[in-house]
């Protein structure tokens, strides 16, 4: 895949040029934008204090990011223009999305600075938040890619994760937290389980599958609770797993703080980019999984069960999300309520899309969503202009703009969603 | 491709909800049949309730006394929620326990079943309906127009003066009774509280939807805070509400929501957090106690009902609780169909009438103080026969 990808750059299809001269004009657009709103706007508002550390570091010493809002404005915006500029004249080759990332980046600061001038405000806390409400995302997303990668659909993320929860409370409670995990992970493999009978052996259509597992999820844990756990509060109450300071790492200013003052579902949901990522393009399992999905018949022909592979991603996939359910108890608030996912899983299907099917794609889009979770909860206390209830849309807003006009060509496994039958 | 897929995804995640909404019910209405089975015991002790006053034969309302059928319909929340709909169903039960009637319930997932379930509970012959917060009001008022014959209540609405509901003559519809409660009186005292007792100099709040019965105990705190600093010439940063906007999750069902508001809170030096967004909240304490964990000491808040007791794995952390109580005036509108075959007024729940509160401090006897508590038993005087005003004028001044 990479391979075909490399010798296809050099060579723009029509499509590709149109998407470049737009960015062009977006570039432009978006540097008067800065101009005007972040620029202009916050002339004599003073300087905006983004705090690097939080008063228990080791280092707290450490200085404050404090920028002058209205002149950072003023030189992100002439940085967008010639950037644009050198977009709509020469293009950036393949950096083009490189530059992307940069002007997001940048828009994003001099946002911030924007909201932010005159006044202080913890970023390393905003940024932490965001790692933190990332994870529940970054499970289902790669979920979603185990099992697409093997042309199984998975609409039933947001099922695992709140059966996962579900049973992570009370298996926590009653027995032990880590066996709540367990737990989680075994009732993701069941879901799992489910969905790759029905689409792989029955052949159901494997969105409506996924659909019926969400909603029996969904009702089954929302009965139980109102019927049972209310009425026994011991078997809702899990004991949450505390951050783990890595040694030495966790003194690192800013980024100690960030990524390795976390908890133990943190760390895992890195770990499991970087072993998926390695499996899926660099083994024999990855190989076969991705031609699966692929050409199911070429992959037939050649000796590989599709059946097989199929199932064992399926369940892998229900796995990582009932891991992902169980970050909502353990890892971080210990109770359930009913639909306390509230569209995690969907978000985190979003997620893989933006992510191109690619582990470390989808955990990028995951920080994406997070960030934006992270960024509407901060505004609000800094007393921006803008309404509470727009800002509850940002994460969706960033959605939206993300899918629909930033990601480009995104191919999913070219069989993906269709049954396979063995001659 | 990709762009079908998203469409359907949507179409899928808003199919999920609705179908979700309505499996919901049919759970409801198992139990709700349980529950009609089950009065044979409650009715036994109703010989209590049986007064000359509700024998008038020609009262509009039929079969009053131990035969009343109230019901209730909740939020989103659910009735579980250990604050806002649990503190008005323990008023149900109480009901059922003291005054012998049937009580039932049902739990809306979506604001598309407040009024299917009021109709249900309509058709099912509900001798008094009450509909639990802001969110219901115009489902209910539209309702209570339909049905005149039907009573209601509805929590967190005043009736009269900002809903003119009219029936289909165009009358003003007059079976309805709004509860309400004067909240940021007690916000007033926990925001005063807070700015006592914070060691950072910096209280947070946040609320769960941009609504008045929410907005209202945010402000009675801000201003609390506000007068705090005006009589000891401190400076407190209230965080969270400005007056006129804040920090909302915009649900009252994510807890981790709630866990990541507090955090924020906290990261930016607030040490008591006061969520108002009933299960909200719970996400909020979880926060807190891993902040304490690490070192820090910021304590927490509860609302409408006494946390301490609903949820005790918070008590080391509880400050206190702003009550709303809502249990008493829901029996007590029970109490009057009842045994006076009427609504009664509008209810209108203060400090001075017991309607509101402010809890005890439980573990935090000691870090409040003597000092602080007397100030606050003297406010509380104050506040009830009116010589303090709870819209206090130089808050904006702080």
């Amino acid at each position: 895949m990479t391979a075909v990808s490399k010798t296809q750059e050099h060579v723009f299809t029509p499509a590709e040029l149109k998407r470049a001269r737009y960015l062009g004009i977006t570039y432009i657009v978006l540097a008067l934008f800065v101009l005007w709103f972040f620029g202009v706007g916050s002339i004599g508002e003073g300087d905006a204090t983004l705090k690097l550390v939080k008063p228990t570091d080791r280092f707290k010493e450490f200085p404050n990011l404090v920028l002058p809002a209205a002149i950072f404005s003023f030189v992100v915006a002439a940085m967008f223009a010639s950037l644009g500029a050198i977009q709509l004249t020469r293009g950036f080759k393949n950096m083009g999305n490189v530059v992307l990332a940069i002007v997001l980046l940048f828009f994003v600061f001099s946002f911030l600075t924007w909201a932010a001038a005159g006044k202080s405000f913890s970023f390393v806390g905003m940024m932490q938040e965001t790692v933190k409400r990332s994870i529940p995302i970054a499970l289902g997303a790669m979920s979603g890619v185990l099992s697409e990668r093997v042309a199984v659909i998975n609409i039933a993320i947001e099922g695992q994760l709140l059966g996962g929860a579900f049973v992570a409370v009370v298996v926590g409670s009653a027995v032990h937290p880590w066996m709540g995990v367990l737990a989680a992970i075994l009732t993701g493999v069941v879901l799992g389980w489910v969905l790759a009978v029905m689409a792989i052996r029955y052949r159901v259509d494997q969105i409506i599958v996924g659909v019926v597992i969400n909603l029996f999820v969904l009702g089954l844990t929302s009965f139980i609770t109102q019927r049972i756990l209310n009425d026994n509060p011991q078997f809702n109450g899990s004991e949450v797993f505390r951050a783990i300071e890595i040694p030495l790492l966790s003194d690192i200013p800013f980024f100690g703080t960030v990524l390795f003052k976390q908890n133990i579902f943190v760390y895992v949901t890195f770990a499991l980019v970087a072993v998926l990522t390695y499996g899926l393009f660099h083994t024999k399992w990855g190989l076969r999984s991705r031609a699966v999905g692929e050409h199911p018949k070429a992959a037939d022909t050649l000796g590989v069960s599709v059946y097989g592979y199929r199932y064992l991603n399926t369940l892998m996939g229900g796995a990582v999300a009932g891991f992902g359910g169980a970050y909502f108890i353990q890892g971080s608030v210990g109770q359930f309520d009913e639909n306390m996912t509230n569209g995690r899983g969907f978000i985190g299907l979003a997620a893989m899309i933006f992510g191109r099917w690619h582990p470390v794609g989808a955990l990028s889009a995951a920080l994406v969503f997070g960030f934006a979770e992270a960024l509407s909860g901060k505004l609000s206390i800094l007393q921006t202009p803008i309404p509470s209830e727009f800002l509850g849309m940002a994460p969706y807003i960033v959605t939206i703009v993300v899918v629909a006009g930033l990601v480009g060509k995104a191919r999913p496994p070219a069989a993906d969603g269709q049954p396979y039958i063995k001659d | 491709m990709l762009k079908k897929r998203l469409s359907l995804l949507a179409l899928l995640a808003a199919f999920v909800l609705v179908v979700a909404a309505c499996g919901d019910d049919d759970a409801a209405d198992q139990t709700t049949t349980a529950a009609t089975a089950a009065p044979a015991t409650t009715a036994a002790p109703a010989t209590t309730a049986a007064p000359a006053t509700t024998a008038a034969p020609d009262e509009p309302i039929e079969d009053m006394g131990p035969a009343a059928l109230a019901c209730m319909v909740s939020d989103q929340a659910g009735i579980d929620d250990k604050s806002f709909n649990e503190v008005a169903w323990r008023g149900m039960l109480q009901a059922e326990a003291d005054l012998g009637v049937t009580v039932e319930f049902l739990e809306s997932q979506d604001a598309t079943d407040y009024r299917v379930n009021i109709d249900a509970f309509v058709e099912q012959g509900c001798d008094l309906i009450v509909t639990v917060g802001f969110l219901l009001a115009d489902d209910t008022g539209a309702a209570a127009a339909d049905n005149p014959d039907t009573n209601f209540a509805i929590i967190d609405f005043p009736v009269f003066p900002d809903a003119p509901w009219l029936d289909a003559d165009g009358n003003m519809v007059s079976n309805v009774r709004g509860l309400t409660y004067q909240t940021d009186e007690a916000g007033f005292l926990a925001g005063y509280l807070a700015a006592g007792v914070s060691q950072t100099g910096v209280i947070g709040t946040f609320g769960g939807i941009n609504i008045p019965p929410v907005t209202v105990f945010m402000e009675g705190y801000r201003n609390g805070a506000a007068y705090y600093d005006s009589i000891k010439g401190t400076e407190t940063t209230v965080l969270g509400w400005d007056g006129a906007d804040g920090l909302f999750t915009d649900n009252f069902t994510s807890l981790d929501d709630g866990r990541s508001f507090g955090q924020n809170l906290l990261d930016e030096g607030a040490d008591v957090i006061l969520p108002v967004a009933g299960p909200v909240g719970l996400g909020t304490g979880q926060a807190i106690l891993d902040f304490n964990a690490a070192g820090g000491s910021a304590m927490l808040i509860g609302v409408d009902a006494d946390m301490f007791f609903s949820a005790p794995e918070f008590g080391s952390i509880l400050l206190t609780s702003i009550l709303k109580n809502m249990d008493a005036s829901v029996f007590n509108t029970i109490n009057n169909i009842v045994n006076l075959g009427s609504l009664g007024n509008q209810y209108l729940g203060t400090i001075a009438n017991g309607g509101i509160g402010l809890a005890p401090f439980h573990d935090f006897e000691a870090v409040v103080g003597g000092e602080l508590a007397a100030e606050l038993a003297a406010l509380q005087v104050g506040i009830s026969d009116g010589s303090i005003s709870v819209g206090f004028p130089g808050a904006d001044e702080g």
